[in-house]
């Protein structure tokens, strides 16, 4: 079973028409509300999604891995991360899957950088991302052109090894962690984001240093 | 002789370590944070009644005024109990993220 796990918070614009367009290429789309203030989890429903609310925000790492446990119960063979305000383009899961599935490969990680067009902002295009390969480098240890980005598949192998501890978006440095960490096999592909909003900023860069620098003392 | 604020200090003291007491009977303090308060307060009380002290012991740390090496702790200690506190406030947040997940599963789960 293929499991589209979108995590969401006040998506309400964007969430019905991403999950009726990910029930194309996955066989269930599971939306983690993150105490949403909006109709996200009605318009999810509405869809056909399997939703899982969260009482408290506890931020994207938390719905994130909420979506992994729930996957886990249902024994779901592959998940696809997604995003739940449309930016991913849902044309990019059936090669990226072929390719995974061909290729033997636990883990796939989406790329903003390997040739499809994507509208970056100029200051994330040229300084927050080459300082997150830093950042990334050091604690992960590994290296790859797109360190944040939200479109990831990951299959059974690889989710039952990958747990997110990490609530907040620390945790896309964790699960490189992880890979590196179990010795998971994965690439990147390349993917089309479209920008619907900034997303991190400079100030979110200086809290995921500061999460991933304690996390090393928990 | 001591002057007043000296005095006032030094009840203040007595004052925290009894404080520091009634923590650990009722359960609020385990044992490594009685002592550490405990040793605390002692030597805050020692500080304040005898300022030379502090002169003496900076003397052996190479250090120039007891007044410079009480602030060059006071900052220390400072700085290790924020760090403390946050890993515990960290710790809380990953147990509270627990509690809402497996509720929002088993919710799910059961209304399927």
């Amino acid at each position: 079973m293929f499991i589209a796990i979108v995590p969401a918070y006040n998506e309400e614009k964007h969430i019905g028409f991403v999950v009726r367009n990910l029930f194309c290429h996955v066989d269930n789309v599971v939306v983690v509300d993150d105490s949403s203030t909006d109709n996200t989890s009605k318009i999810a429903k509405e869809a056909g999604a399997v939703v899982i609310r969260h009482e408290i925000n506890r931020g994207q790492g938390a719905s994130l891995e909420t979506g992994h446990q729930y996957a886990r119960s249902v024994g779901a063979t592959h998940v696809i991360h997604f995003d739940g305000d449309g930016q991913f383009d849902v044309m990019d899961i059936k090669p990226a899957l072929e390719k995974m599935k061909n290729e033997n490969i636990d883990v796939i990680l989406g790329s903003r950088f390997l040739g499809k067009e994507s509208n970056i902002p100029f200051f994330k295009k040229k300084i927050l991302f080459p300082i997150g390969r830093i950042i990334n480098k050091i604690f992960a240890k590994i290296k790859i052109t797109d360190v944040h980005n939200g479109f990831r598949i990951i299959n059974q192998n690889a989710l039952n090894k990958i747990i997110i501890t990490h609530d907040g978006m620390a945790h896309a440095t964790e699960i490189l962690a992880q890979i590196k960490h179990h010795n998971l096999k994965y690439i990147e592909y390349p993917v089309q984001v479209e920008y619907r909003k900034y997303g991190q900023g400079l100030g979110g860069g200086v809290k995921i240093v500061k999460d991933l620098f304690f996390s090393k003392f928990i | 002789m001591l002057l007043v604020f000296q005095i006032i200090f030094v009840l203040f003291t007595f004052f925290a370590i009894s404080s520091v007491i009634k923590k650990k009977k009722q359960g609020l303090l385990g044992p490594k944070g009685t002592i550490f308060w405990i040793i605390f307060w002692i030597a805050v009380a020692i500080a304040v009644a005898w300022p030379e002290s502090t002169a003496k012991i900076a003397k052996i740390f190479e250090i120039g005024r007891g007044v410079d090496f009480v602030f060059y702790i006071a900052i220390a200690t400072l700085f290790y109990l924020i760090f403390k506190l946050h890993i515990k406030v960290e710790t809380i947040a990953r147990d509270v993220t627990k509690v809402v997940r497996d509720k929002a599963i088993k919710e799910t789960l059961n209304n399927k």
